[in-house]
């Protein structure tokens, strides 16, 4: 069996409502390339015509927060016990540091100057790592130089404290969306493995949703 | 004049569609993907590649690459985003060892599948308006 062979998720999606069927469109172009689900960042869930989703495609909510680093603990502990997915992305140290140190947070993406000191509270709360491969396909020369470097140094300190990963493309529209091998391809850019970059797309995901059901208590407790 | 055949390079074919707004001509994709080559992989990852666009029709096509850099092929492809403004994303069907291979066992099936399909659904209408009548 193919390393290519499961259900694969893209979790940080923020759909530009363009025309009414645009989530429509979505849903079937990612549904071509490959993908079993995707979570909404940027509007609310029940707000959306799901009318015309195909059956065995999943739509999953997700809440980016950004604020100060003295609120985010607050707004973490807000959505905490939502079923949406949580994600903070990663712009300074001061963030990066408040994000990992209030457990219940599920994506920290592309963190910004990561050291091994966040690495090791990120474990400690069990929160993925983010790498985000939409700044690859949309930014050119130094730009993408530093991207490419700072999930580098990320990918190097996820394997060193066993953290676990998870890949995003970001997209805004249906021409974003990349298939899960290129998004492989992209990730082995900055020396993600295959095995590893396949394990971001579609083992990482259901386990951050087996932890959003409601049968999970803590780590290594749920109902049965 | 070709090269003897010891010294002939492996190449593997990849099949390709592209989804965009409107339609890309076969030069302006070509550039664009020689452009992506060079600024992902610099002038030498350039010479490694060895990449060719070998057909085009708007939708699918094949495209050359060497056979140990189909990851780094996949990469330059998946990082073209705009054409003249038009946003674009392609999608790999598959890699074959030969030109042939690429397009029988990936873009003829896909064709075949859809011409199938808009012949099922002309029965369909025929069907209704014999209904309908």
């Amino acid at each position: 069996m193919s390393l290519f062979d499961t259900r694969f998720y893209d979790f940080d999606v923020h759909l530009v409502s363009e025309s009414p069927d645009s989530i429509t469109r979505f849903a079937l172009q990612a549904k071509r390339y490959g993908y079993s689900g995707i979570a909404i960042a940027n509007s609310k869930i029940d707000e959306l015509d799901m009318g015309n989703i195909p059956e065995d495609f999943s739509i999953y909510g997700a809440v980016e927060i950004s604020s100060k680093p003295s609120r985010l603990r607050d707004e973490i502990k807000k959505y905490r016990g939502s079923k949406d997915i949580l994600i903070v992305k990663g712009e300074n140290e001061e963030i990066n540091r408040a994000a990992v140190e209030t457990a219940g947070l599920d994506i920290l993406l592309q963190p910004v100057r990561f050291n091994h000191i966040i690495a090791r509270m990120a474990g400690d709360n069990s929160i993925v790592i983010g790498f985000n491969t939409g700044s690859i396909i949309h930014m050119r020369g130094e730009a993408r130089i530093r991207e490419l470097r700072i999930m580098r140094t990320n990918l190097k300190y996820a394997r060193k404290y066993d953290l676990k990963m998870i890949l995003t493309g970001s997209p805004y529209s249906h021409y974003d969306l990349r298939s899960p091998r290129e998004m492989a391809a992209l990730a082995s850019l900055f020396g993600m493995t295959e095995k590893e970059a396949a394990e971001a797309m579609s083992a990482v995901p259901l386990w951050i949703l087996g932890r959003k059901s409601p049968e999970y208590i803590q780590e290594g407790i749920e109902i049965v | 004049m070709s090269s003897l055949p010891t010294l002939r390079e492996k190449k593997r074919y990849i099949a390709f569609e592209v989804t965009s707004e409107k339609t890309i001509t076969r030069s302006e994709l070509s550039r664009e993907i020689m452009d992506s080559i060079c600024s992902l992989f610099g002038d030498t990852g350039g010479s490694e590649i060895n990449a060719g666009l070998l057909s085009y029709d708007g939708r699918y096509g094949i495209i050359r690459c060497a056979k140990e850099k189909t990851m780094e092929t996949r990469a330059a492809l998946a990082c073209i985003t705009k054409i003249r403004g038009i946003r674009v994303s392609i999608l790999v069907l598959g890699i074959s060892g030969t030109i042939k291979g690429a397009m029988e066992k990936f873009i003829q099936k896909l064709l075949n599948k859809e011409s199938r399909k808009r012949e099922e659904s002309r029965e369909l209408t025929n069907m209704n308006s014999i209904l309908a009548e």
